[in-house]
């Protein structure tokens, strides 16, 4: 067995190791170990009072999912798509509704997270563990706090970082090893402790590693063995955050972010003989505050800021160019202010205004860089009324752009205007039944790739436009210990203005430009049921979602009506878990139908479903002065071999372990 | 009232069940030429998705051949012949003499195929210090081919070894090749570096095949043709940011003089010249025009009359006998693509949209029966051997029962005893390390592409008794395997994990019921237990001498002891007993076979196989480690 007891043993002492340097830093343990009790909560799936479709995972469902990476966690959110590359260093990009994973915005700690380069973020960058929970809401978000950049958007993903949870205790330290199939470790250490009475420090560092060899089919005039080339990765992370009580009414929340990784490029399966070589370097960097002041009884000011910058270096040793090689880098950097007032009307009537300014900036290496800087102004103005019964919200969105290029002509400035209306009826009391509908105009700005690309960019591209509308219920409700959560809602969205590469009548050029449209039809559903109490607790969440994205950008084209590439039209997950004294076990399962690689949905480009089932168990030991927790899960359980992207294998089975200590 | 929204999605779910379904092209028909018996169109697919298909469109049908597929309907002549896929960006094709030459760009492969059947007789991969070198085009004269490389090589083809032979260094990024006047012009374009692209056609000595001279054209040559006394390259430029665009050119050298004649102001980005004239067409536009290439003058500004419409024009083949212009269409670059067939009026003849894949690049016309080779049902064709030479094995627990040795048994009869094992229901074992059988075929066994032959054993995955193979071709004709002996190199002697030449010696005990002494050409002794099982003498009893000798290839250890049982691992492939007979890494290609260093053998046929126990290893639950064969078959016929 490959999880011998040697590596329990080393999991050991490299905890006590850890724990025992932070014991002499911060002393006190005693009072360390009354950690709060997580209470089972509704709103494990939802918000019942959201006008929009919201979904949200707790400590326990990510720890039920057997989630290492954010990604993970996405996967059981109905409504969601991961455009999965395999591996932890696959590329993983969420498309929410079939709009495009552009469409898709996440924040971190209420600030949001660009990449002005792609547009999209990869959600496998970010660790399960650096996460308390995470949310997404598709639609209008009932929050009227929300910076301007974020309520402009289609969906949110919010992961809400950890926050301290002291109580009485003067520090809470924690230190965690894992352990997983193809050479992954990756040790996570913590510690929150009051620095005085108004301020508390959180520190975070995290390591992983992983060799990422794993083993797949290569089919062809023989299906061949293989193990996955060039799939490592190595990961760094660290955190520091102050939370300021700066008076009765305002607190301050300053969070510094380090994240470096290199990792391999694995090529796709059947690339050719020689061997993968490509190489990706990240390192990002930002420092974000949150100032939140309750001015009087009825006004609320809330101001961001942030400072960020990333550098990306791609290196392919392999090519066929002058030097041998190609070695891009690039630098991104942006600066942000965000500030929102929220004033109280009448008891039931709120309403704000805010407004971020950002300041982006892209450079590199490339000869024909054209080093593009924009300047985005958001501007929101929204009102609430909210009654027992009754949500009703309104908001309006602008957006203003200038860009300017070192090299070329920069793009034209943007102007655009977009509102959002949403609603939410408790129709029922008794049984909680909630009727909710929504209205939302989005858009998504065009990439700096998009504009200016080598060769390929465009700039006289506009924003792409995406318009939902939705509609559904929700049933919360508890009945004797056992507390269920329902919601079904339909949708209808339909991008337009897409931006998207056509060519442009020439063999080695293709061009940006407006031209798809996609309509998409479709279900999210779901149900969270689980018993809040008693010596077994069990509890459960299913579920499903329908798309039907159509291309509906040219009549006489033969993708008309054509399902969108990578769309299953039928997706599910369960995840089921049973906490007891003794042991807390947990199953999980994610199910994808067919789909296509390709927009011709002809059988050439059918990509088969898959399912992938997985379980895990896991205890916590109480001792005088510290809580251990020891945990073993097993992913995709039947080895099933599948891809999600074509070309790109999945990983079958895997084991991991983990050893968790809090004091 | 509470029902409301329940209404709400019944209707909406009423009115999404009518949302229309996605409909697949029609079939369309080819209208015959009187000519030719059909094209091939060749398609490169999407980068980095392994799509490259090629596609016969017969003319006694109309119709593209299709076949069923692993999805559906397929229209790829190649995976149906050979069982697996072109590969990626399948960039260009040759028909010549019965062979059609794939260039296959991002697998950097050439594909060698029986132009009738479809089937690889050759797979050649290029590259150079581990380096892929993307082949990109192919042209032909006498008895070879020449692909020019992105690596900024053009590599000579043997159309008889199959092999290539030689190589010349060219300029940067060559993307185009044509062959004139005994020479070859190839246009190097350094696209690789778009801001700094090369801007030189290279002039090759055919005979020598050494570089003459390089003609300094413009930036960014690329499509490359010939009339036969002129060479005519485009030259794309730099791309120009403030249009957006590129500027071609099209440039004329003399054959002759090997110098740069004229220069035309036509934006040319592809053509094909028949005859003196050329069709060609510009970029941002589906218009073809005619020049003559006598006079570079244009002599009919819009060849389509009928008004037809291409989206997007990728390549164009203009057929030499009946002048018909076929022009590819890549429609949006991303889904199948269609074919469009003009007569010399410029009126439509027919439109194939089906079985076209995605960027269909390349056509060729045949004048020869096709008939795409059905490679799923080859391997139900299996032909066993027909001979045993020799049977030798080393001594062992299954000794003298598997096949059973009687009194009057000697090495000519228990060969026999082998021969009726292995193409009945029966078994043979090897013994221990270097007990070896040899065996022959009536009929060669053909070095296609992919497996070739297997060898059945009685493997599963924990239980692994790895026989070394060897194959060797009747040279000398005269049906007896006395000709050079080739290893098939597996797994553990391309990582370079085996011994070569390990000899021992195994004694003949005094009793028959002692264990047997084995000693090791480096020192080692050791020796075959005795079990309960198994009572009989473990020393072959035909054996006159009291020793015997082997020598053989020694592979690593396999076995391992783990939670209280033997486990003997597989090794990756290319070993008789070493995995379980329905996994295809158990059967053997002609193409592993290597000489005594280590180089390709390159046999196209072979017509003896020798079985060679390649492990030494005993262990108390399972005895010796012995090679086990159940069947010895052709899977290639």
């Amino acid at each position: 067995m490959s999880f011998g007891i040697k590596h329990c043993l080393i999991i050991i002492c490299t905890l006590c190791l850890s724990l025992e340097a932070q014991g002499q830093i911060f002393t006190d343990s005693t009072q360390a170990k009354s950690i709060p009790q997580v209470t089972v909560t509704g709103d494990r799936t939802q918000d019942t009072r959201s006008v929009a479709t919201s979904k949200q995972a707790d400590a326990t469902l990510m720890q039920a999912a057997g989630s290492l990476q954010i990604s993970d966690v996405i996967k059981y959110f109905s409504g969601a798509t991961v455009k999965d590359y395999g591996g932890i260093g696959g590329l993983k990009t969420v498309s929410v509704r079939g709009l495009g994973a552009q469409h898709t915005a996440v924040a971190y700690d209420g600030i949001i997270i660009t990449d002005n380069q792609t547009g999209q973020i990869d959600l496998g960058k970010f660790s399960a563990s650096q996460a308390r929970s995470i949310r997404m809401v598709s639609g209008p978000d009932n929050d009227l706090l929300q910076p301007a950049s974020l309520s402009a958007q289609a969906a949110v993903i919010t992961l809400n970082a950890s926050r301290p949870q002291l109580g009485t205790a003067k520090a809470h330290s924690w230190g965690e090893a894992k352990h997983g199939s193809f050479g992954t470790w990756s040790v996570l250490g913590g510690s929150d402790f009051r620095a005085n009475q108004a301020n508390t420090i959180s520190l975070q560092a995290e390591w992983l590693k992983s060799r990422g060899d794993y083993p797949y089919i290569q089919e062809g005039a023989g299906s061949r063995h293989m193990t996955r080339d060039n799939s490592d990765i190595q990961r760094l992370r660290l955190e520091a955050a102050l939370f300021s009580d700066l008076s009765d009414n305002t607190t301050l929340t300053t969070r510094a972010y380090w994240f470096q990784s290199e990792q391999g490029l694995p090529a796709n399966i059947y690339y050719n003989d020689t061997p993968a070589r490509e190489r990706l370097w990240n390192r990002n960097g930002f420092i974000q505050s949150t100032l939140s002041q309750n001015v009087t009884d009825r006004l609320t000011l809330r101001i961001n800021a942030k400072y960020g910058i990333t550098h990306t270096r791609y290196l392919d040793p392999d090519a066929n160019t002058i030097q041998g090689k190609t070695d891009n880098r690039y630098t991104e950097q942006e600066g942000y202010l965000s500030g929102v007032v929220l004033y109280r009307i009448r008891e039931r009537i709120s309403a704000s205004a805010g407004i971020d300014g950002r300041l982006s900036g892209l450079d590199g290496n490339g000869a024909q860089m054209a080093a593009p800087t924009r300047i985005t102004l958001n501007s929101t103005a929204a009102i609430k009324y909210a009654s027992n019964r009754l949500t009703v919200t309104g908001r309006l969105n602008h957006v203003i752009t200038k860009e300017k290029t070192k090299l070329r002509k920069a793009a034209d400035s943007y102007n655009h205007l977009s509102p959002t209306v949403g609603l939410n009826w408790l129709a029922w009391p008794s049984a909680g039944l909630h009727i909710r509908a929504s209205l939302s105009n989005t858009f998504r700005l065009p990439t700096f790739n998009d504009l200016y690309f080598e060769q390929i960019g465009r700039r006289d591209l506009r924003p792409e436009q995406a318009t939902v509308t939705s509609a559904g219920i929700t049933l919360d409700n508890q009945c004797g210990t056992l507390h269920y959560s329902f919601y079904a809602d339909i949708y209808n969205s339909d991008v337009k203005d897409r931006i998207m590469a056509v060519p442009d009548g020439n063999t080695v050029k293709w061009k940006m430009v407006n031209l798809g449209r996609v309509l998409t039809h479709g279900i999210e559903t779901g149900l969270d049921i689980s018993r809040t109490a008693g010596l077994i607790r069990p509890a459960a969440r299913v579920s499903y979602t329908y798309q039907r994205a159509m291309d509906k950008s040219d009549s006489g084209s033969s993708v008309w009506n054509h399902q969108i590439a990578y769309t299953p039209r039928h997706s599910a997950s369960a995840v089921a878990w049973i906490e007891t004294s003794i042991v807390n076990v947990s199953c999980n399962i994610i199910y994808s139908g067919e789909f296509y690689s390709n927009g011709y949905n002809g059988p050439e480009f059918r990509m088969t479903h898959y399912y992938e089932i997985g379980c895990s168990a896991w205890r916590e030991f109480e001792f005088d002065r510290f809580t251990a927790t020891l945990r073993a899960e097993c992913i995709n359980l039947t080895d099933y071999r599948y891809e999600f992207v074509h070309n790109y294998p999945m990983p079958g089975r895997q084991l991991r372990i983990t050893a968790r200590i809090e004091l | 009232m509470k029902r409301f929204p329940l209404h709400i999605a019944a209707i909406a779910l009423i009115a999404w069940s009518c949302d229309p379904e996605p409909i697949l092209l029609d079939a369309t028909r080819a209208v015959p030429d009187g000519v030719n018996t059909g094209i091939y169109v060749l398609s490169e697919g999407l980068f980095n998705q392994n799509n490259s298909a090629l596609a016969w469109i017969d003319y006694s049908t109309g119709l593209p051949y299709s076949w069923a597929g692993p999805n559906g309907t397929s229209y790829d002549c190649f995976e149906k012949a050979n069982r697996r896929r072109l590969g990626d960006t399948a960039n260009d094709m040759l028909l010549y003499g019965d062979r059609l030459y794939i260039v296959v760009s991002e697998s950097s492969t050439i594909e060698i195929l029986d132009a009738s059947t479809c089937r690889s007789l050759k797979q050649i991969k290029l590259s150079h210090d581990g380096k892929a070198s993307q082949p990109r085009y192919i042209t032909a004269y006498g008895d070879y081919l020449y692909v020019c490389c992105f690596d900024g090589t053009v590599t000579r083809i043997s159309t008889q070894t199959m092999e290539a032979d030689a190589t010349v260094t060219v300029g940067r990024n060559p993307d185009g090749i044509c062959c004139a006047g005994g020479k070859l012009y190839v246009s190097n374009s350094g696209g690789l570096d778009p801001s700094d692209p090369d801007s030189t056609v290279s002039v090759i000595d055919i005979a020598s095949f050494t570089e003459k001279t390089r003609i300094t054209v413009r930036n960014n040559p690329g499509t490359i043709c010939t009339d036969g006394t002129s060479v005519f390259v485009v030259s794309r430029g730099i791309y120009d940011y403030g249009t957006d665009d590129y500027d071609c050119r099209l440039h004329r050298i003399d054959v002759t003089t090997d110098l740069l004649t004229d220069t035309y102001n036509i934006p040319v980005l592809n053509m094909d010249i028949v005859a003196d004239k050329a069709w060609l067409y510009r970029y941002g536009s589906d218009t073809i025009q005619v020049m003559d290439t006598r006079t570079g003058q244009i002599i009919q500004s819009s060849f389509i009359t009928d008004g037809t419409h291409i989206e997007c024009p990728y390549s164009i083949k203009v057929d030499p006998i009946t002048r018909y212009v076929y022009i590819c269409d890549a429609a949006n670059y991303t889904t199948p693509g269609s074919l469009y067939c003009f007569n010399p009026e410029g009126k439509l003849r027919y439109r194939m949209a089906t079985g076209i894949g995605i960027n269909p690049n390349t056509i060729q016309f045949s004048t020869s029966q096709v008939q795409p080779a059905d490679a799923g049902t080859i391997i139900e064709n299996r032909t066993p051997i027909s001979k045993v030479f020799s049977y030798c094995p080393a001594p062992g627990q299954f000794i003298n029962t598997i096949p059973q040795f009687s009194e009057s048994d000697d090495s000519i009869t228990m060969a026999q005893k082998c021969l009726e094992a292995l193409t009945g229901n029966g078994m043979i074992t090897l013994g221990g390390f270097g007990g070896y059988i040899t065996v022959g075929f009536d009929q060669p066994v053909m070095n296609y592409s992919g497996p070739d032959f297997r060898i059945d054993g009685n493997a599963f995955t924990g239980n692994a008794e790895p026989g070394v193979v060897w194959v060797s071709s009747d040279a000398n004709h005269d049906g007896l395997p006395n000709d050079p002996w080739y290893e098939i190199w597996g797994s553990e002697q391309k990582e370079n994990r085996s011994t070569p030449g390990y000899t021992i010696t195994y004694l003949k005990p005094e009793s028959d019921d002692d264990d047997i002494e084995w000693h090791g050409s480096d020192g080692r002794t050791g020796s075959i237990t005795r079990n309960n099982a198994h009572k009989q003498p473990y020393y072959p009893q035909w054996y006159d001498q009291d020793s015997v000798t082997f020598t053989a290839t020694l592979l690593p250890d396999n076995q391992t002891y783990q939670d209280g049982m033997w486990v003997m691992k597989s090794f990756g492939y290319g070993y008789a007993d070493n995995l379980p007979n329905s996994d295809t890494n158990s059967a053997f290609d002609i193409s592993w076979v290597v000489k005594e260093d280590g180089s390709p053998a390159n046999l196209e046929s072979i017509d003896f196989i020798k079985v060679q126990n390649g492990v030494i290893g005993c262990n108390s639950e399972t005895g010796e480690l012995s090679t086990e064969i159940t069947a010895i078959y052709n899977i290639n016929q």
